[in-house]
């Protein structure tokens, strides 16, 4: 039987179209993350040949005066890409993976954006999970609105009603039929997107398909439950299509809109006043005072003394710089736990809305999410000290540039390693299916 | 046509449209949508207060400064705040993606940045609730779901045919269907339009710029539903059953609003790459260098300047001019690269520009981007909106850079190389005497020229609607 209905189904025009589609679509997806990941790799590649001519030049330009060097030397910071992110490009786009940072104040320079079409990004990307998160449910509506109600329709029911053992099992088994194509399908597109990326089959990547299967489930058992109300086509393609719509386009706007507006970061404006009349005001304000402060976060450097209130000196011009650092930190740290609150308060929304779920997760498993980028923010402080603290003893005790091992000081990579949460990503997408047959199974023995 | 046959078909229309219990749900459905949209769009727009306190807080901190050298004040720069149009509550464009300010000095032209996108979770791109989504995405499926049975229907259950005897016509049948249809979803428009009216007269500031601009936008949505009405008339003449009409249109609805512009976009970008920022940054550096680089003390274009500089004046060291070297060869630096910057800034806008073109073309054969494009230009916040900030926050940058060496060279003595300490200062009141930034949004005028595709869009959709309403009267038949 299985056999006949499977052929039934792939003659009709719905399933060709359908299939066409999506395999037109996923080909695009592929290769849109194929030209994401060649340019994140032309980035990473130019960032380590411009390092080193970077500091070439600048050392041929000022090389007897190191802390007017450093005044323009810059050191880079990279976010490693996950292959996986040519799956997923969630918000990667629009966040620089690059943090190329003078030892100057880091406030001023960190937030930098990169360069990209706003019109793009509003747009947003045709990568491969948009197909899954948006087009695969699409596809499962018109293969199965009418699973029940063409064969009413058509007077053919009556027949099945006669000559199957029983109905549920004719209808499970179209459903089947349906379900394995389209789970072949984007099986498929996962194994050839992995093969053109060069992703290679881990444990995230197994995640990442089973995420998207159980999101497929999903829309089947909800499909499932809808048929099972055994209405007529154009009811079913309605409702349906109307789910749909509130669960990938109304309720994550709604989401989002209610998470921007109850917590709006005003604070990021006021971070960059701060540091810059931290820093600024310093040069009409008395030397001691302001190494003294330095002196109060870096006691290991206090022996170095104060110098003469006339007159320039680079030692108290970096304690000036950091003190920029130091007076926008509160509003700078409260501009990263509201941006952080914002993340949680999305994924807790997710845990009952599958296709927002599913998106978060997915993100969250190629590292393109917001999160992902603060953890990169947060690095580039520690980063942006580390260097710092190389180079202070060094511009307090008038070193030459011949001091330093600038051998050290190749692109650095961030990179985060094995943030999988198998349970927390899948478990409400198993709660949401077995949510939806439970309806239909109460449907069925209504009936 | 008769005008009574008309008015009695539409009639007939809103009387069978009513006698569902479905629409009062949609109307329902559609005020909440507005009321949260409308509501969600004014507290955005609000975030001007937050700009418009810092702008202030910025300024004030600017003019609160001592005597100083004038080249500290050139670091110490200032802030340009994006501010949000009026009419950005109803239509959010690209807003959200587009940074909201930048810091200005000398020497450097720094991003613009914090977008409200950089803030925000991957759920931004599901796209945002605004009055203008509501309008172009929902609205059309509700009209849909209202009209895809009007022809097709009469005609599955025969009554068509019995019109048809009575006398009417083909033309005053279709026509007549789809002014109901249109009117059904102007009921479904109103609040739209009265609640954009209201938010521009509580606004206090708005100007007679605005007032026109939210009549064209609102007449565009009118045109918008004309042809949504047309275009559900067509697709249900046209069809077998009422299921292949709905199937038909929820499949156009897909294909224009959902894969169309996404599609285009990644087609446009393909083909139009952009420089990464590294790219584009070191191309500015490289040329600067090569044309003149005033930091290197060897540098020929710059000791060519000084040495004819210092012939003029017949004098054998700058030390001995009668102005202040130092902020003369700034101007002169800044000039060059203020000037090599705008030409790359402008080919990579050119090149943002090519890459939109494909949605921007894609409008003759989709209406809902045709809409979309107008209506965000309209409502100031499309791509040469920003670009129009982008280039007055340079311009003021520029002016203050150069007013900072002007002064310099008029104030500071010629021996001067220092601008350290509170010795070699310019007075005070200098700074306060430099306006504040203010930005000034682009007339109706110039904006609408940037969208001339999607004005033509618009007229060629009606004049197609029309055209294939005027065949289906001939070709449809009552079977």
């Amino acid at each position: 039987m299985y056999r006949l209905l499977f052929r039934q189904f792939v003659r009709t025009k719905t399933c060709q179209i359908g299939l066409a589609l999506v395999l037109l679509l996923g080909g695009i997806s592929i290769i849109t993350g194929k030209q994401f990941l060649i340019n994140q790799a032309k980035i990473a590649d130019q960032v380590v040949e411009k390092q080193l001519t970077h500091i070439e030049r600048n050392i041929d330009l000022h090389g007897d005066d190191l802390p007017l060097l450093l005044y323009y030397l810059k050191f880079t910071l990279v976010h490693a890409t996950h292959p996986l992110s040519g799956f997923s490009i969630g918000q990667r786009d629009l966040n620089p993976s690059v943090q190329s940072v003078t030892i100057l104040t880091l406030e001023g320079q960190k937030y930098d954006t990169d360069l990209v079409n706003p019109t793009k990004l509003l747009y947003g990307n045709l990568d491969l999970s948009f197909i899954i998160v948006y087009v695969f449910p699409l596809l499962i509506i018109a293969f199965t609105y009418n699973l029940f109600s063409e064969e009413e329709e058509s007077g053919t029911w009556k027949l099945v009603n006669v000559m199957a053992k029983s109905t549920l099992a004719f209808l499970v088994a179209k459903l089947s039929v349906r379900f394995v194509l389209l789970a072949l399908v984007m099986i498929l597109l996962l194994v050839v997107g992995a093969l053109v990326l060069g992703i290679s089959f881990d444990g995230a990547l197994l995640l990442f398909v089973m995420t998207s299967l159980l999101y497929l489930t999903f829309w089947f058992a909800l499909c499932f439950w809808l048929i099972c109300l055994k209405r007529n086509s154009n009811f079913n393609a309605l409702a349906l299509l109307s789910i749909w719509l509130v669960l990938v386009v109304l309720l994550p706007a709604f989401i989002n809109s209610y998470i921007t507006t109850k917590h709006p970061v005003p604070e990021a404006l006021s971070t960059m006043i701060k540091q810059r009349d931290g820093t600024h005001k310093k040069w009409d304000s008395n030397k001691k005072e302001t190494l003294e402060a330095f002196y109060k976060d870096y006691p290991q450097f206090a022996s170095f003394g104060f110098p003469p209130e006339k007159g320039f000196d680079w030692g108290w011009y970096y304690a000036m710089q950091h003190l920029g650092d130091v007076e926008s930190r509160e509003d700078s740290q409260a501009m990263q736990q509201k941006i952080r609150l914002r993340e949680e308060m999305s994924k807790q929304w997710a845990q009952v809305i599958p296709s927002m779920h599913t998106q978060l997760a997915l993100n969250n498993i190629a590292g393109t999410g917001l999160l992902d980028h603060m953890d990169f923010l947060s690095h580039t402080n520690e980063f942006h000290e580390q260097t710092r603290l190389y180079f202070y003893p060094k511009i307090f005790s008038d070193k030459d540039p011949e001091s330093v091992e600038w051998d050290r000081f190749k692109p650095e990579y961030f990179q985060v390693n094995g943030k999988m949460e198998w349970i927390a990503t899948l478990f409400p997408l198993v709660l949401s299916i077995v949510f939806f047959m439970g309806l239909s199974f109460v449907q069925i023995r209504k009936k | 046509m008769r005008k009574e046959i008309l008015f009695l078909i539409a009639k007939q229309f809103w009387a069978s449209a009513f006698k569902s219990k479905a629409i009062y749900f949609l109307l329902g459905l559609m005020v909440l949508l507005l009321l949260y949209a409308a509501y969600g769009g004014i507290q955005y727009h609000d975030q001007n207060h937050f700009r418009e306190n810092h702008q202030q807080m910025a300024r004030e901190s600017w003019e609160a400064n001592p005597d100083k050298h004038p080249h500290r004040m050139a670091h110490f720069g200032t802030f340009a705040f994006r501010m949000k149009h009026p009419l950005s509550t109803f239509d959010f464009g690209i807003e959200s993606f587009t940074g909201n300010v930048v810091f200005l000095e000398a020497h450097k032209q720094n991003m613009v940045n914090f977008s409200e996108a950089s803030f925000s979770t991957s759920l931004i791109r599901f796209g945002e609730l605004s009055m203008a989504m509501v309008l172009q995405t929902i609205l059309p499926l509700i009209i849909f779901f209202i009209g895809y049975t009007a022809v097709v229907a009469d005609r599955e259950n025969g009554t068509l045919k019995i019109l048809l005897i009575q006398g009417a016509t083909w033309k005053e049948i279709l026509y007549g269907k789809a002014i109901g249809l249109f009117s059904i979803s102007s009921l479904f428009y109103l609040p739209f339009a009265l609640i954009m009216v209201l938010i521009l007269i509580t606004d206090g500031h708005s100007t007679s710029d605005d007032w026109i601009r939210l009549f064209i936008v609102l007449l565009t949505y009118l045109l918008y539903l004309a042809i949504l009405a047309m275009l559900t008339m067509i697709v249900s003449v046209s069809s077998q059953s009422s299921k292949n009409a709905l199937v038909k249109l929820l499949g156009l609805w897909l294909l224009f609003v959902v894969v169309l512009p996404r599609a285009s976009q990644a087609v446009g970008s393909y083909f139009h790459p952009t420089p990464t920022k590294l790219e584009f940054k070191g191309a500015i550096e490289e040329e600067v260098i090569q044309f003149g680089d005033s930091h290197d003390p060897n540098d020929p274009y710059f000791t060519a300047i000084r040495d004819s500089v210092l012939k003029v004046h017949n004098v054998q060291s700058i030390d001995s001019l009668p102005f202040n070297y130092g902020g003369f060869q700034m101007s002169v630096g800044e000039k060059i690269s203020a000037e090599i910057y705008k030409s790359h800034h402008g080919e990579l806008l050119n090149q943002y520009r090519k890459q939109n073109q494909w949605t921007k073309l894609l409008a003759l054969v989709n209406p809902y981007l045709g809409v979309k494009n107008l209506s965000m230009t309209l409502c100031g916040t499309d791509l040469e909106s920003y670009v129009g900030f982008q280039h007055q926050a340079e311009d003021y940058r520029y002016n203050l850079a150069q007013t900072m060496n002007e002064l310099q060279v008029k104030y500071i003595k010629a021996n001067v190389s220092s601008s350290e300490g509170a010795v070699n200062v310019v007075d005070s009141k200098e700074w306060e005497s430099f306006p504040n930034f203010s930005y000034e949004y682009p007339t109706v005028g110039p904006a609408l020229q940037n969208e001339l595709i999607a004005i033509v869009s618009i007229a060629c959709w009606m004049l197609f609607s029309v055209g294939m309403m005027n065949y289906w009267s001939n070709k449809a038949s009552a079977l």
